[in-house]
């Protein structure tokens, strides 16, 4: 309609335009960027464990003053009290668990050949008692018997012949589905271990991006560690929860008392573990939030202010284009589309900004690709915006009288 | 004259309040954002131990093949093997090995539970190498590590907690079970990054309040509490695993000038060496001597939370910036007929700049000043996204208040530059002309 | 006190030169009332844009007060405006966030006067112009005679040695335009040199001589106003 006579007037106010739309550009860029860091962080918020997570305490446990060849029989007394309470449903102890930050990660492999690394995964040392405790579900073959379960000594530790697999790292080793029976050699060893059974989910002790790729790759193996530092998990009855978070150290302390309970995280609930654990990615997510929020208010506010200067600048130019006979509509979509013509230069620059900016960052940080659906929301979401900020004073010029036109300065 | 600008400014902000409003809040936000991701990061980014951090070494040597390696660098912990040659061999002017142990104190009286306390075993030279105060008494000496002392160093929280602050020096406390006899107490000594040990601890933590010799950790065969990495099953036992090739002690050098670096690196080469002619390293020498501001690089302390919200915040305060420049710009152009006044009246293009740089000033100062309340209540949530170890060291002390003072007045002003040149562009015959 | 010679004005754009003014001679002495009248576009305002060192000239001289200004730079330029010269526009040109007082002061601030003096000068040239008891008000508050007269006193405040009015009357009605031109005669017996550009007949009659300009030249400088009053006229037609 009228492009040509708008990008005249625009050229005479290059620093505005070239202002707004700048402020378009770099707004979509890091808006772009923004939400790619929240789904990165939010994405794995609701990531289950493969646990049932309700009902589930976890215990940090430090002997002291023992040496490690006592420490079974310590784990035993142990374990025997915490089951024997009322109240808990099953008890054992373990190296780590889902979420706790820590714990022991290694290469898996289908062959004995050291080189080649099919997939990471993390081992998890428990007991039979692993699976009702953690409350993890068996897509297939059977729970460790007894019989099966030993102490080691972690760093002689070598391998096992029977082990439980998580139903991922099964799929990712034998992707036809008949993992159950086959074998499996971790950490190089040259010995194999026979997958005796599979759980439909159990999640690494890590959340970071690193473990991204192993997220779900579990072993769980049939040896109880030596060594001081171990945790206890314990599954309540419902509603014991509360009551046993005091009463399961105050019993460890009872059965013995020469032992390191930190104070600091030393007993949680699984509820708890889950909120540290993901404390910081939600704060990261809520941060990008705000700022994308601030962002595109400021943005907003600043075409507001920079048009209604021009409409003020203009304000005679209206009026004589009223005089002549232009309607209010006309007026209103003079501004709208000198609105969009800016925007549309901004949000071009900006694609181009943002995509490059995503590059930068994929390359120094554990950041994702951005997709071309997000750059595309952006430039709708920045468009629409410049168009409602735009809006109120448009408005304003639509109602400078034609009698403007007339008046001098 | 600046009072009659400052004036005019007020008056001039007073008479535009929403625009006003828009830049301040604009400034304010902008730079409120900055400070707050600024304040972790200069915590986290901080040189804990300046007056020496170019004469500290961390010593890396390649143990495993090329394969087993990150990108070819060598790993940041040492075998025991290793890490005894270099303590042997004694080229620095001090050096120490170090890992962090799990030892619990167990309080004379029975009726108290074992303190848990974040404990190193290291040579006595780390005291003067780490530049650490004592409070009462001393390090332990070399000949005490060569004997495999049960010699104690404890930190004041301790002796507060075991002796009520009393001077300990010579009494003696029980390690699992163990006696060891407390040579000295040291004073507050909480660097942060923990830059001795970023690999164990990630850079930031409680400070440490107990150190053992090495040698006696050793013999106790004490466990590290921190990394193992194996890229062999070392075999049972302790011994098996000691002399395996499984890194878990990390290594620093003193050396004072660059030329006593050389020659480190020249020995460690040669060391390297050896051992491929020994049959022991099958790969070319790969050594690496990284002072405290590498080693803190190389071991990225600062999380990648703190860079990327840092950059975030600088790109938000640019675009704020970008805003204030377009409404300055309207404001100031909106007075054109103004300028053109005052220019006819005999103001030179100088005055009309420092008016309105005095003017975009007070648009600044008034932005830091919401800054600083945004920083303020900012560095307070700091623990909703960080750490709570690292949220704790981002503070709101006086050099980030006149920081953000500062860097809103200056941004404002920068932002202010065009808008002002603009102004004063108008000619002062504009006023005749417009008739 | 105000002399060009042979001084040309020449505005550029990329497809014409124009020449607002060309080989242009006036001599105003001390203390003389010139008027200078002319059709629009013959040249006048620029003329009186010059004079006032409100812009820069293409070629020729420009004495002022002795001085040859051509050479000067922004800052002296804006001294010499500031002590040796006032303004009167048509349009007022008050500053509008500005009362009467402070709009007094802006000259003297740029003076950098103290406030004693200040102050003392203001409220000399407010009683003056019979606005003393105006001092808080806001230029939006005063009637267009009253503004005329706020800016008079701007100009009056910094004692200038010429005084350059433009169309001084053009916005006022004829009571209010009468009493805007006793004030000037009143501050011309008084010394004042003054230079006032006008295309009313009458109140070019009143000055002590006639400058004509037609098409960017002084075409007379005769004693007698109203024969070029009426040529005037017949310009503008």
């Amino acid at each position: 309609m009228q492009i040509k006579p708008i990008l005249a007037a625009l050229k005479r106010h290059k620093a505005g335009t070239v202002l707004i739309a700048l402020q378009i550009a770099l707004t979509l860029a890091i808006v772009c960027n923004a939400l790619i860091i929240i789904r990165q962080r939010t994405e794995h918020l609701s990531r289950p464990t493969g646990m049932i997570e309700t009902d589930l305490l976890t215990v940090a446990n430090r002997w002291v003053g023992v040496d490690e060849k006592a420490t079974p029989s310590l784990g035993k007394t142990d374990l025997e009290a915490l089951r024997g309470m009322p109240g808990v449903v099953d008890a054992t102890y373990a190296n780590s668990y889902p979420l706790r930050g820590g714990g022991w990660s290694t290469s898996v492999n289908i062959t004995p050949e050291k080189k080649k690394e099919m997939a990471h995964t993390t081992l998890y040392f428990s007991d039979d008692h692993a699976l009702a405790t953690m409350g993890l579900k068996l897509v297939g073959g059977r729970n460790f018997r007894p019989d099966e379960i030993d102490w080691v000594d972690p760093k002689a530790f070598d391998t096992t012949p029977v082990v439980i697999v998580s139903k991922a790292l099964a799929d990712k080793l034998y992707p036809d589905g008949s993992a159950l029976g086959k074998v499996l050699y971790h950490s190089g060893a040259t010995k194999p271990s026979t997958i005796i059974g599979i759980v439909e989910r159990l999640q690494v002790p890590w959340t970071g991006t690193w473990a991204g790729n192993f997220a779900e790759n579990a072993i769980l193996i049939p040896r109880l560690l030596t060594g001081n530092f171990g945790s206890y998990l314990v599954r309540t009855q419902p509603g014991q929860l509360e009551r046993l978070t005091k009463a399961a150290p105050a019993l460890l302390f009872k059965t013995n008392r020469m032992r390191v309970i930190p104070d600091e995280r030393g007993v949680r609930t699984f509820a708890q573990v889950r909120e540290q654990a993901y404390k910081s990615d939600r704060g990261m997510a809520v941060l990008m939030g705000v700022v994308c929020a601030v962002l595109l208010a400021i943005t907003a506010a600043g075409i507001v202010g920079l048009t209604s200067f021009w409409v003020g600048q203009r304000r005679k130019q209206i009026g004589v284009r009223r005089a002549l006979g232009a309607t209010r509509h006309d007026i209103l979509s003079y501004f709208l589309t000198e609105n969009l013509l800016i925007g549309a230069g901004g949000v071009i620059v900006g694609a181009v900004l943002a995509i490059g900016m995503n590059l930068w960052l994929v390359s120094h940080f554990e950041m994702e690709r951005l997709s071309l659906l997000y750059v595309a929301a952006g430039v709708v979401a920045l468009l629409l915006l410049g168009q409602g900020a735009v809006l109120a004073p448009a408005m304003k010029a639509s109602r400078v009288p034609p009698v403007e036109a007339t008046r001098s300065v | 004259m600046f009072a009659y600008y400052f004036q005019l400014g007020l008056r001039s902000l007073r008479r535009n309040p929403i625009l006003t409003a828009l830049m301040v809040m604009a400034i304010g936000f902008g730079v409120g954002a900055s400070m707050i991701t600024y304040s972790v990061f200069r915590a986290t980014s901080n040189n804990p131990i300046p007056q020496k951090s170019g004469q500290l070494y961390a010593v890396q040597i390649a143990n495993w093949k090329t394969d087993d390696l990150d990108k070819g660098e060598p790993p940041s912990a040492l075998t025991y093997t290793d890490a005894m040659a270099f303590m042997q061999a004694h080229k620095a002017k001090r050096q120490t090995a170090l890992y962090p142990i799990a030892p619990s104190v167990i309080p004379a009286d029975a009726s108290r539970l074992p303190i848990e306390e974040n404990s190193y075993a290291w040579y006595g030279d780390a005291f003067a190498m780490f530049d650490i105060p004592f409070l009462y008494g001393g390090a332990w000496t070399q000949a005490q590590d060569d004997a495999h002392a049960a010699v104690v160093v404890i930190g004041r929280k301790l002796n507060d907690k075991l002796f009520n602050g009393a001077n300990s020096v010579g009494k003696t406390i029980d390690l699992d079970g163990h006696d060891y006899r407390i040579t000295g107490v040291i004073d507050e000594w909480n660097p942060q990054p923990l830059f001795f040990d970023p690999v164990n601890t990630g850079g930031f933590g409680d400070p440490i309040g107990l150190f053992i010799p090495f040698t006696r950790a050793v013999d106790l065969q004490m466990s590290t509490a921190g990394n193992n990495n194996c890229n062999d099953t070392p075999g049972p036992g302790w011994s098996n695993w000691i002399h395996s090739e499984c890194i878990w002690i990390e290594y620093w050098a003193e050396l004072p000038t660059t030329a006593d670096a050389d020659a480190y690196k020249r020995w460690l080469t040669g060391y390297a060496a050896e051992q491929q002619r020994a049959g022991r390293f099958k790969w070319a020498p790969n050594v690496r001597l990284r002072n405290v501001t590498d080693w803190l690089d190389f071991n990225k302390v600062v999380p990648p939370e703190s860079k990327i919200s840092l950059l975030v915040s600088l790109g938000f305060l640019l675009i704020c910036l970008v805003n204030t420049i377009g409404l300055l710009l309207a404001k100031f152009m909106r007075r054109a007929p103004e300028i053109g006044v005052r220019r006819a009246l005999g103001a030179s293009r100088r005055e009309i700049y420092v008016q309105f740089l005095v003017e975009a000033g007070t648009v600044g100062l008034t932005g830091g000043v919401l800054g600083l309340l945004l920083t303020g209540v900012g560095v307070l949530g700091v623990g909703w996204v960080f750490d709570e170890q690292i949220a704790r060291l981002a503070t709101l002390d006086a050099s980030l208040v006149l920081l953000t003072l500062i860097a809103a007045v200056l941004a404002t002003l920068l932002a202010a530059f065009y808008p002002t040149w603009r102004a004063a562009q108008v000619q002062p015959a504009w006023q005749l002309k417009s008739n | 006190m105000l002399k060009m010679t042979h001084l040309s004005k020449v505005y550029r754009t990329e497809v014409v030169e124009t020449y607002a003014l060309r080989d242009f001679n006036i001599d105003v002495k001390e203390g003389e009332f010139v008027a200078v009248t002319g059709p629009s576009g013959s040249g006048k305002t620029t003329f009186l844009t010059i004079a006032g060192l409100l812009e820069t000239f293409t070629g020729g001289h420009y004495h002022l007060d002795g001085i040859e200004v051509s050479q000067l730079n922004d800052n002296a330029r804006s001294k010499i405006r500031n002590e040796k010269i006032g303004f009167i526009f048509q349009a007022f040109n008050l500053i509008p966030d500005l009362n009467v007082y402070d709009n007094v002061e802006v000259p003297l601030r740029y003076r950098g006067m103290k406030a004693a003096e200040r102050k003392q000068r203001i409220m000399d040239a407010l009683e003056r112009v019979g606005l003393a008891s105006r001092a808080k008000h806001y230029p939006a508050e005063l009637s267009g005679g009253q503004q005329q007269r706020v800016a008079i006193a701007r100009a009056l405040a910094g004692s200038p040695r010429l005084l350059l009015a433009d169309e001084p009357t053009g916005n006022l009605d004829t009571q209010m335009a009468r009493g805007v031109m006793e004030l000037l005669e009143e501050i011309h017996r008084e010394g004042a040199t003054i230079v006032m550009v006008t295309h009313d007949p009458e109140l070019a009659a009143r000055a002590q001589r006639n400058v004509h300009i037609i098409d960017g030249q002084v075409v007379d400088l005769s004693e007698e106003p109203r024969f070029h009053a009426h040529n005037a006229r017949v310009a503008d037609a």
